[in-house]
């Protein structure tokens, strides 16, 4: 639908798991960096006079 | 096709006068040609409007949402399956329903023939192959297999999947088809080329939400489009707020959508948004090789789990 | 202005990768600043919509965690 497949990230964390959680926080961060912005469904306001 | 309908006649007839139902839904003529519209029989004497032609496309499991009493409706393949989808959840009950099943050959495109003639078309005739449509000034004889909604060109269920009355001899199932072509082209654009093409695709949409209210998959009370705390979807022409209606309306017809073409046919634009749903139909095969409303006791993938999901992450 | 950064919108399960952030908070463990958490009482709540939702009103990535 016009959104690149990694703009969508799933994962699964347990609750004990704070250095996995560091681990996927970087991993998602650099995988939408990596991107660059999204232009695509985005909504734009109305420009008034 | 055309000889069902001294059968459906009969059986519909049987049923209300052994009060085993209270209404048949059928087709009756429209009040314009190739526009068939639904009868509902409550005695023996509405029998006699019933049609059956290549102008049911209509999918009547529409009217079967949250009804209360014992109805006999006809169904063709799609029909059909919508009904067990029906089923399944919960918003009809098996015994409450008779089915007339209807082995079809496929309905034809209202559309497709429209655009073939330049004035408006007077009167449309059928025979078992063709169809001969008339006008002012024209007359022309087209094979029906030419002018078949594209849904049902590529259909592989024409046969009723579940039925308890039938109206004539299963049909030869269509077996050679190649249903996704036009997913797999566009699966092969990148991500902005897919944008530019929806864009376009859905520029003329002017948001009737027709496809919506055809649907029979689409029965919520309140649905996403109309509610307004949180808005999850602008009201106007806003090429986001049209994209974002027609991808949330396919994705909640993910692993229920049979491609009956109720939306497509109902479109007033002639929208496509049938790419949408067959997309997620098309990854429901590939990734739990399901086909919706095809058996009533089975669970579909997205309420289940099971330990062969083929997503990583999940595991 | 420097480099641009990501606005990432973090859909995390209440039992699972929000224990884990907070955890990661207690633990003082350091992560990239570029998500805005959003607490949902279960994955299952997740829905379709809220995906589009976040990139209409300008995120650029969505992250679901169970």
């Amino acid at each position: 639908m016009g959104i690149e497949p990694d703009r969508l990230q799933f994962s699964w964390v347990s609750s004990a798991e704070a250095t996995k959680f560091v681990q996927v926080v970087t991993e998602v961060t650099r995988a939408i960096k990596d991107l660059g912005p999204n232009k695509n469904l985005v909504k734009t306001m109305p420009k008034v006079a | 096709m055309l000889s069902y309908i001294d059968k459906i006649k009969e059986i519909s007839i049987r049923l209300l006068k052994e009060c085993r139902v209270e209404m048949v839904i059928g087709f009756r003529k429209g009040t314009v040609p190739m526009m068939n519209e639904p009868h509902f029989a409550k005695s023996p004497e509405d029998v006699e409007n019933f049609v059956w032609d290549s102008n049911c496309g209509i999918n009547l499991c529409n009217y079967l949402t949250n009804r209360g009493e014992k109805i006999g409706i006809l169904a063709k393949g799609c029909d059909s399956r919508n009904i067990v989808t029906h089923i399944i959840e919960n918003k009809i009950k098996r015994d409450q329903l008779v089915i007339i099943g209807v082995p079809c050959k496929g309905m034809i495109d209202k559309r497709k023939i429209s655009a073939m003639f330049e004035g408006e078309i007077g009167e449309v005739i059928e025979n078992e192959n063709n169809i001969t449509v008339k006008g002012d000034g024209f007359e022309k004889t087209l094979n029906k297999k030419d002018v078949l909604q594209q849904n049902c060109a590529i259909c592989i269920h024409r046969n009723p999947v579940i039925h308890d009355e039938l109206v004539g001899d299963l049909v030869e199932e269509q077996i050679d088809v190649d249903r996704y072509e036009d997913v797999r082209e566009i699966e092969a654009l990148a991500p902005q080329e897919k944008a530019t093409h929806f864009e376009k695709l859905l520029e003329p949409c002017i948001r009737c939400y027709a496809c919506r209210n055809a649907c029979p998959l689409c029965y919520c009370p309140t649905c996403f489009t109309d509610e307004s705390r949180p808005q999850w979807v602008g009201k106007g022409q806003d090429p986001t707020d049209v994209s974002t209606f027609h991808f949330l309306r396919a994705y909640h017809c993910a692993g229920r959508c049979t491609d009956c073409g109720a939306c497509e046919r109902s479109c007033p634009v002639g929208i496509n948004m049938r790419v949408f749903t067959k997309k997620l139909e098309k990854d429901c095969l590939e990734l739990f090789e399901w086909e919706a409303g095809l058996d009533p006791d089975v669970r579909p993938p997205l309420d289940t789990y099971r330990p062969g999901d083929p997503d990583e992450f999940i595991k | 202005m420097s480099e641009w950064e990501p606005k990432i919108v973090a859909f995390l399960c209440n039992w699972c990768s929000y224990g884990a952030a907070d955890l990661a908070g207690v633990g003082r463990m350091e992560y990239p600043s570029n998500i805005r958490v959003i607490r949902i009482p279960c994955t299952g709540r997740m829905d379709p919509k809220f995906f589009l939702a976040a990139l209409r009103e300008g995120a650029d990535g969505v992250w679901v965690s169970g």
